[in-house]
């Protein structure tokens, strides 16, 4: 497709992919997974300052 | 990306309105605007990287490059990116030693893994294009060699800010040592002028007019835009989960000095 050039090009668009699809597929997982562990603190009773406060 | 819209449990207390802009200290409030304004960057980042790419692979080959010249539409945002973040922050370091804004350390280190990707993919793609276009994969000259030290500081500062448990000692430490690390972006922007360098002097960034022909000029100042608001995007992502882990590691230490109390 890109001749002789090919070998730098698409490897150049692949590796470019897969770093911003990590950083955003990292980026969701961690969200995720600290949005999961403070329903669980809550969950156990845990509650932060201001929910104290409210009180 | 669209399961990062909704955290109605508990985010239930970001619906507070801000008086002004500077009310966005409060972590809570700074949510609440996250969560109202990241699905229209999430939307605006796809659109712009789907143009500039459609624009990119319908430019023309370069009379000198042929076809190489693709590498410089995912080479040159990332090192523009590379170095915007890095100034970012810088900014945020001054937001921490000077103002002492509260979100400052968060922005500081939610930017610090974006700068080394970038930074990282400018460094790798140069060095694909380089191959072709100079017969080597990397030279020791002044701009690949600044850059490299660029890269190689982010992952000392992101080492940093793993290694210091107590916060207000850590943000310290990493907004000192970020300031003192900025020197280099000054040296990166201004090497191919100071000091003989194989890597070819600014191209765009000039103060004449550009030395590039438009229909390579526009399809990269498209990606440029599309890198930009892909970071601006993931910072936010990344500011939420930082402001987020302060939340876990408050609950826990109540948790933990509860447990000591009883």
């Amino acid at each position: 497709m890109f001749g002789q050039y090919s070998g730098f090009i698409i490897p150049s668009y692949l590796i470019s992919a897969a770093v911003i699809a990590g950083l955003v597929v990292w980026t969701v997982l961690v969200y995720r997974n600290r949005r999961a562990e403070i329903l669980e603190l809550e969950k156990r009773g845990v509650k932060r300052r201001y929910q104290k406060e409210a009180e | 990306m669209q399961q990062m819209k909704a955290a109605p449990e508990i985010m239930s207390e970001t619906s507070i309105k801000p008086a002004s802009v500077w009310d966005y200290a409060n972590p809570t409030r700074f949510l609440g605007l996250v969560d109202r304004i990241l699905p229209a960057f999430v939307m605006l980042t796809i659109v712009s990287m789907a143009i500039g790419l459609w624009m990119a692979f319908s430019a023309p080959e370069d009379y000198q490059q042929g076809a190489t010249v693709l590498i410089m539409f995912l080479h040159v945002p990332a090192a523009w990116l590379a170095m915007m973040v890095y100034t970012i922050m810088s900014v945020s370091a001054l937001g921490t030693l000077v103002w002492r804004h509260p979100l400052a350390d968060v922005s500081l280190r939610a930017a610090a893994p974006l700068g080394a990707a970038f930074t990282f993919l400018a460094l790798i793609t140069g060095s694909l294009w380089g191959k072709p276009m100079w017969g080597t994969w990397w030279v020791w000259d002044a701009r690949l060699t600044s850059v490299l030290v660029l890269f190689i500081i982010y992952m000392g500062l992101i080492a940093l800010s793993k290694a210091i448990e107590e916060p207000s000692v850590a943000a310290r430490a990493l907004a000192i040592i970020t300031l003192v690390g900025f020197i280099n972006i000054p040296i990166i922007k201004f090497s191919v002028d100071w000091w003989n360098t194989l890597h070819q002097p600014a191209s765009v960034s000039r103060f004449d007019r550009p030395a590039m022909d438009v229909a390579f000029l526009y399809p990269l100042l498209v990606m440029a835009l599309a890198y930009t608001l892909l970071f601006f995007t993931l910072h936010l992502m990344g500011m939420r989960n930082e402001i987020l882990r302060r939340r876990i590691r408050s609950m826990k230490m109540q948790t933990a000095r509860q447990a000591e109390g009883s």
